[in-house]
């Protein structure tokens, strides 16, 4: 615990912080230098938590201000940990890249926001502490509302207003949630309550367990189960591209605080059939929004809820292998969704101005555009835009689908011949299976509806598209490729961490050291 | 003593929630104050000592720790009002401009009738 | 390209000629037991021939077909991909990978019959293939699945090895139903058929690849690759058999009154198709042989059928039969190939199709099905059968090439060039050869097939031309004739209209589908939709509470949630008055906030205060400390902010609006009332409960002095316990300066709340400049004070209440102060503050404390306390917690500044923009 090489667990958090303090130093009108600064600290990061993942079955344990746990704060870089901090580090890297052609200059201080998020979101994965974990929650809700009113405009600031208001009523459970864990159990380490959960005298159990259910509560809102997640569409819509993409990864937080809290904390009886039906409705209600859907960007918001829904049921089944698929599923299902809200915005730049199908972002950018936004991004222009922006379109229905050649299409194989497994099946299975092949029908049919009517009915005269703009959307496709063929390597992994996560001893053993 | 404040706390916290579910911005903002007061104190009770001091402690080396209220929560209380202080002032600007733009001040930025 | 694959192909006839299996495998997905695995055998190798070969031809053939205004790389670029995705289904040796390329192939249809897409029709053919292809695919994924579960893995080989467990398991139907779904949807067989005639809207070489000889013949193909696994009951028979009969009929009876010469073939191909499928049905080997001959057949004549038919849309301008006429004149060449061809679709003898039309027949007579009846029957379907194929073929061969030469075409016809003729004369030719003399032309090559489909009970089998005066040669006799006829008798009503056959319910399933999609896919999906969904902010926030409530609920009521064992303490008649003023303060603010504003702030600041006395009652003044200045802070804000909300006056609601809104009020206030209830029994139960023993925060008690530094214990814990959760609190403080700033950047003000004067007097804090001159000087007398104050504790935060937060806290409000004594302008010209600098000093001063740590090699964050002397305060204490103190500070000052600024400057804007 002295050599620089553990500080790398906190490099995540604390560089996009330093970095974020220095850009507000920096002048407003200094975008390319920011620009910079920017990439060159989310590929730190990205480095450190590639370090992190090579290292993997070694959990790093981290004792800030050189307390021991379970009194001092502690970062946990678990299997788990380590690749969502990856994860977000990319995303976060080609929405950056993509806001620089023009969003970045909508409004000031955009730079900082995105690495206060991340700062909130490395947090959040690394953190084994609840209270703190509320802490960098905030954080990145703090930045989140700043990012959601990037560019301003009529949609995106009522959307945000709504979506700020149901986030603070989470908030608040989030604190009556741990404040009760911790009146109880008189720790907030999330080993140590696990470990003192059991030792809590019989008349004492309601409080956890209401505490437990409450800030459940706190984290399904985030991840956007029905019906708490009806604001996630529409807010996603409404905000800028490049938000919307980094917003992709927001929904699995919750994902995440469940994952880990609930496997941590509790065993399979409590909330699975909770989680198994709130995910099945959720599948289903962003089934028929999807189907519902007017635009592109609502249609991503909704493939993002079936995301959310598909997962939160496969962690219910509370099975490990499926649990592992669940996981491989959550980092394709993200990508996926944040090359597609960033290809909205470069579809409807391209097409006529008069057929514009994408309303809400059309009324935000009309409402953006007198302050200044720069409408036409200069520089190197691509050839055969349409070409290319209808392949990308495609690329990503199919992955929203879960069609081959996409990863989305092994994810629900996996996910399915992981649920099939047991014997006898369960019946929630069969369900389950039933709903997901329908949602990836709905899926195919809402795409291809949107993509006729867009790349083929309508009559296009192609404008430009700033290769800065498509770059992003491109390396994000071919990433997901990339995690069809290695496929294997990734799954082993994504495996072996759920297999962790089904076996919390070894994690409690690790932070306290016993 | 402890009736006073939960019906202290309980009182705060369904004023909060009524106006929460009010359909204009101001009187959500307003409630939303309302419940951070009753979920502070509700955080700080779970560290409440019968006649505790203030956890301002001597300088003598041994402290019993009996003696004070549980510094912990008064910790993650001040941490939470800094929270709900911030982002209260970011829903009232969100408002506002919510006002400016939309022309109401319904919290679905247009009134009912339309 | 095509040719290479066909060579490589070729080249590995040896091995599989000698009957091995050639794979080659590598783990994919290991964790889920997927591998990809290239498996080679006899059946696999036919249909790559078939494949690639036809493929090579169509290309050929495509490039002279297309015009120069066509995107030609696209098209070859997808017909490539499509015949990649081909040999992937049929080279895949695990269920999971055909499936996934099965998939590839409809995405890859879907582009090519979209190819021409200013065409509606062909935007909506494609679009109805891909919906119907791969909802069958989905099936197949399904019926995959089930099977690797029953079989315990997705590999080709052992789940035709587990043959007997799988008819055995009763899980064994499903799996045949959602197999079969999948195979039925490609193979267009009845009532599936509709979207094959849609997708002729496709450039003809791809409905001849596609839809004659590739893609359609999946469906076949995977029942004839799963036909040892799957066949043999009397669910298969009943379910393949029934579908196929159906098919070959309708399909047959329905292209005789095809006006459009595709869609005759298209339709024809369906009940081709059908006929293979009858005998995959039958469950005999025999069968299954003649159905993979047939495969070959109908490939061979039906795709150069479709290329010839390409050529006389291309050369005529036209397709429909009833304008065509007589082009054997025109184009000789053409019309002898289509003729030969179609001769061999209408089982003309020393012609392919004849062949295999033959074992069909001799099979019809010796099927042993589960019913006697159909047994019968059989016999007399495939008769029927026979003539309507040979009276569409007589249509086809009559109507175009034969009669009055046609006059109104919209180009005269000629023939072709030369090599766009080329692959139909190959494939005429190979009709010839395999009619004439099928033992040495095909029989090796079917041979290896048969054996790699049927392994050990592969029958002995004849291709002869001549078995004698047989049965079926009658009946091929009868068909001929009865088909002449009826195609004599039919060609008066031909020459109409309609297009719809008589006798046959005048279904369309296009149409049906099409109203099946709108309904379900849009309208349902919209009502579902606003039925489980709002967009609404009040709506969510119900669910949300109620969640929230059930789900404490729940527990509380199964577990029962009683006090705990502590007495009452004393009450303390005091507090009991503070709370019930807090509460009537509460109440007035819920009951005041929709038309007093003002009075509402105010009452929600009295409970606010009653909170800050409770805070001191119960030993906690760090709390009522920052309480209190928050409090301030937060009141300031919100009455800068009142300004502009609109005016709204207390209308007299009529009693009818009362009693509309009475239901949802009343809803609410349960809520609210179910809320606070909850809340307080929790508390309650709580409070009378001991602290847990073993709390950590004795620990901090312990050591706050001697490790910690500091006689406050929850300053200590909050800048070097805890210190990391401070760092992420004032980023987050940070942030939400940060967003308000830029969001307040182009805020523009509601119109009407910048107008009257009245309005403005002491309402806008510049505005007070004017008016109150002695406060101003007051409170410009005030900033120093203020100043002074916060550094005081600031340095005292350690042990005392007070720190970094607190302090700067009072120092941005001084600041505020001196903006309402001097108005903007004039404040910014004395004292020049950048938040932003602050704010961005703050954070970095903050995190380069923690990281100080770093050099001494210890972790973030841990604190070092050297003793400095300082004049005036004598010898304190100097912890590294104090530098990451000072930061707060800064941070804090910068934030709370820049907000209220932004603020005070919308005043300003309002006053003077």
């Amino acid at each position: 615990m002295s050599a620089w090489a553990d500080h790398v667990v906190v490099a995540p958090i604390v560089l996009p912080l330093a970095c974020g303090g220095l850009m507000l130093l920096l002048d407003e009108r200094r975008h390319a230098a920011k620009g910079v600064i920017g990439l060159a600290t989310i590929v730190a990061i990205g480095l450190a938590a590639a370090v992190l993942l090579a290292q993997a079955p070694v959990a790093h344990i981290y004792a800030l201000g050189n307390w021991p746990p379970p009194f001092g704060i502690v970062l946990v870089a678990d299997r788990l940990a380590a690749a969502m901090v990856l994860l977000g580090a990319v995303l976060a890297f080609a929405a950056l890249a993509f806001s620089l052609a023009r969003w970045q200059r909508a409004a000031p201080r955009f730079d900082s926001l995105v690495q206060f998020l991340l700062a909130g979101l490395n947090g959040a994965f690394l953190t084994g502490d609840l209270f703190n974990l509320f802490v960098f929650f905030e954080l990145l809700l703090a930045s989140s509302y700043g990012l959601a009113l990037h560019g301003a405009g009529r949609m995106r600031v009522r959307e945000s207003l709504h979506y700020i208001v149901i986030n603070l009523v989470a908030s608040l459970f989030f604190l009556v949630g741990v404040s009760l864990l911790y009146g109880v159990t008189g720790t907030l380490n999330m080993a140590d309550i696990a470990l003192r959960i059991p030792q809590v005298p019989a008349g004492d159990r309601v409080m956890v367990e209401i505490g437990a259910a409450v800030l459940a509560m706190a984290f399904l809102v985030k991840a956007g189960m029905w019906p708490l997640g009806f604001w996630l569409p529409s807010t996603y819509a409404a905000a800028s591209p490049p938000a919307a993409a980094l917003f992709t990864i927001l929904s699995k937080v919750g994902i995440y605080a469940v994952l880990r809290l609930w496997l941590l904390l509790f065993d399979a009886g409590t909330g699975a059939t909770l989680l198994l039906f709130g995910g099945m409705a959720t599948v289903a209600y962003g089934m028929s929004a999807m189907l519902a859907a007017q635009d592109i960007a609502r249609m991503a918001g909704a493939s993002l809820l079936v995301s959310s829904g598909t997962l939160l049921a496969a962690i219910g089944a509370h099975i490990p292998a499926v649990t592992g698929a669940a996981l491989y599923y959550l980092v394709v299902s993200t990508l996926g969704a944040a090359a597609l809200y960033l290809l909205v915005e470069l579809i409807e730049r391209a097409r006529a101005p008069g057929a514009n199908v994408l309303a809400v972002t059309a009324e935000a950018f009309g409402e953006a555009a007198p302050e200044g936004l720069p409408q036409e991004p200069e520089g190197a222009a691509i050839p055969a835009t349409m070409g290319v922006l209808g392949l990308a379109f495609a690329c990503c229905a199919l992955l929203v689908a879960g069609l081959p050649p996409m990863p989305g299409f092994l994810a629900k194989f996996a996910l399915l011949s992981a649920l099939l497994a047991p014997d006898p099946v369960p019946g929630t299975a069969w369900a389950l299976l039933a709903l997901l092949a329908l949602s990836g029908l709905a899926a195919t049919i809402a795409m291809a509806r949107a993509g006729v009517r867009i790349f083929w009915a309508a009559r296009l005269e192609p404008r430009r598209i700033h290769l800065a703009e498509m770059g992003p959307v491109a390396a994000l496709l071919a990433l997901c490729l990339a995690l069809t063929a290695a496929a294997g390597p990734v799954t082993d992994y994504l495996h072996d961490t759920a297999r962790g996560l089904h076996a919390p001893h070894g994690y409690i053993g690790k932070v306290l050291s016993r | 003593m402890e009736l006073i404040v939960s019906l202290g706390i309980g009182v705060l916290a369904g004023c909060g929630t009524w106006l929460v579910l009010r359909p204009r911005t101001f009187q959500v903002i307003l409630g939303l104050s309302l419940l951070s007061y009753a979920v502070n104190l509700f955080i700080f009770i779970m560290g409440w000592v019968r006649g505790g001091a203030p956890p301002i402690v001597a300088a003598a080396a041994s402290v019993d720790a009996s003696r004070f209220a549980d510094p912990l929560p008064q910790a993650l209380v001040l941490t939470a009002i800094v929270i709900s202080f911030a982002t209260t002032a970011l829903l009232l600007v969100v408002l506002l401009a919510a006002r400016g733009l939309t022309g109401t001040d319904h919290v679905d930025g247009r009134e009912p009738g339309e | 390209m095509a040719i290479a694959c066909l060579a490589v192909l070729a080249s590995q006839h040896p091995e599989v000629a000698a009957g091995e299996v050639v794979r080659s495998s590598f783990a994919w997905m290991p964790a889920f037991d997927l591998a990809f695995t290239l498996r080679l055998d006899g059946f696999a190798w036919m249909f790559g021939i078939l494949v690639t070969s036809i493929g090579a031809l169509v290309v050929l053939y495509a490039r002279y077909y297309m015009s120069d205004t066509d995107p030609l790389p696209r098209f070859f670029a997808f017909f490539l991909a499509f015949m990649g995705s081909m040999l992937g289904v049929v080279l895949s040796g695990n269920l999971i990978q055909l499936v996934f390329f099965w998939e590839l192939t409809s995405l890859f249809s879907f582009l090519l019959i979209g190819y021409w897409h200013h065409s509606a029709a062909a935007r909506d053919g494609a679009r109805m293939a891909l919906v119907i292809t791969s909802a069958g695919g989905l099936c197949l994924f399904a019926g995959v699945l089930v099977l690797g579960r029953i079989a315990g893995s997705y590999d080709l080989d052992v789940v035709l090895a587990a043959a007997d467990r799988i008819r055995a398991h009763d899980l064994y139907v499903p799996a045949l139903v959602l197999v079969l779904l999948g195979a039925f949807t490609k193979s267009a067989q009845f009532p599936f058929h509709f979207w094959l005639p849609q997708a002729m809207a496709a450039p003809t070489p791809v409905s001849a690849y596609l839809h004659s000889a590739a893609m359609v013949k999946l469906g076949v193909f995977l029942m004839a690759r799963l036909w040892p696994a799957l066949s043999g009951t009397d669910a298969w028979i009943w379910i393949v058999g029934t579908v196929g009969l159906g098919t070959l009929l309708f399909g047959a009876y329905t292209a005789i009154f095809q006006h459009d010469l595709k869609g005759l073939l298209a339709y024809s191909t369906i009940s081709h198709l059908g006929l293979i499928t009858v005998l995959l049905a039958l469950n005999s080997p025999i069968a299954t042989v003649a159905a993979i001959f047939h495969t070959l057949n109908h490939a061979t004549f039906k795709a150069s059928l479709f290329m010839a038919a390409g050529i006389i849309d291309h050369e005529t301008g036209t397709r429909d039969m009833r304008r065509l006429g007589g082009l054997r004149r025109a184009m000789p060449i053409t019309a002898t190939l289509a003729v030969v061809a179609a001769a061999a679709m209408a089982g003309v003898p020393l012609l392919n199709g004849f062949l295999s039309k033959e074992m069909f027949f001799a099979e019809s007579l010796a099927v042993q099905g589960p019913s006697r009846l159909l047994n019968r029957a059989l016999p007399y379907f495939a008769t029927l059968w026979g003539i309507f194929s040979v009276a569409y073929s007589l249509r086809l061969i009559h109507g175009v090439f034969f009669g009055a030469v046609a006059t109104d075409l919209p180009r005269t016809p000629r023939e072709p060039p030369r090599w766009m003729r080329f692959p139909v004369e190959l494939l005429v030719l190979a009709c010839l050869v395999v009619g004439v003399l099928p033992a040495i032309s095909i029989g090796p090559l079917l041979k290896v097939s048969v054996r790699a489909v049927l392994g050990p009970q592969t029958p002995a089998y004849s291709l002869a031309v001549w078995h004698g005066i047989t049965t079926p040669l009658v009946m091929s006799l009868v068909a001929m004739a009865g088909g002449a006829l009826l195609y004599v008798l039919l060609r008066r009503h031909l020459a109409g209209a309609t297009q719809a056959p008589p006798f046959l319910p005048p279904i369309e399933g296009r149409s049906i589908f099409d109203r099946v999609l709108l309904v379900v896919s849009w309208r349902w999906a919209r009502g579902l939709d606003s039925l489980l969904g709002t967009r609404k902010l009040q709506p969510q926030l119900r669910w949300l509470l109620l969640a929230a409530l059930l789900a404490a609920a729940w527990p509380a009521w199964r577990l029962g949630l009683q006090a705990g064992p502590l007495p009452w303490s004393t009450l303390d008649p005091a507090l009991a008055l503070v709370w019930a003023v807090g509460g009537a303060c509460a109440i007035g603010a819920a009951v005041q906030a929709k038309f007093h504003r003002l009075a509402a702030l105010l009452l929600a600041g009295g409970a606010g205060l009653v909170v800050c006395l409770t805070f001191v009652w119960l030993s906690a003044p760090d709390l009522a400390l920052t309480q209190l200045l928050v409090e301030t802070v937060t009141t300031v804000l919100l009455l800068l902010g009142l300004r502009w909300l609109p005016k709204r006056v207390p209308f007299e609601d009529t009693s009818a609006g009362r009693r509309a809104a009475l239901p949802r009020r009343l809803r609410d206030l349960a809520i609210a009332a179910a809320a606070g209830t909850g809340m307080a029994a929790i508390a309650y139960a709580v409070m009378t409960r001991p602290l847990p023993d073993n709390a950590i925060s004795r620990f901090f008690l312990e050591r706050a002095h001697d490790e910690g530094g500091g006689t406050n214990v929850v300053n200590v814990i909050i800048v070097d316990f805890r210190g990391f959760d401070t760092l992420g609190e004032i980023a987050v403080l940070g942030a939400v300066a940060v967003a308000v700033y830029a969001l307040l950047r182009r805020f523009r003000p509601a119109r009407e709340s910048l107008a009257p004067p009245r309005a403005r007097r002491g309402q806008s804090p510049a505005g007070a400049s004017e008016d109150l001159k002695v406060p101003a000087v007051i409170m410009r007398a005030v900033f120093p004070a203020t100043a002074l104050l916060s550094a005081y504790l600031l340095l005292r935060g350690h042990n005392l209440p007070g720190g970094g937060f607190v302090a700067g806290l009072v120092l941005a409000i001084g600041v505020i102060v001196q903006y309402m004594a001097d108005g903007a302008r004039r404040t910014e010209d004395r004292l020049r503050i950048r938040p932003l600098n602050w704010m961005g000093a703050g954070l970095l001063l903050a995190a380069a404390t923690g990281a100080g740590s770093f050099l001494v090699a210890h972790p973030f964050l841990t604190s070092h306390t050297p003793h400095v002397a300082l004049p005036l305060l004598g010898e304190i204490a100097l912890p590294s917690a104090f530098l990451f103190d000072l930061g707060v500070f800064s941070l804090v000052v910068g934030a709370t500044g820049l907000i209220l600024i932004a603020l005070a400057h919308q005043s300003t804007r309002g006053r003077w923009s």
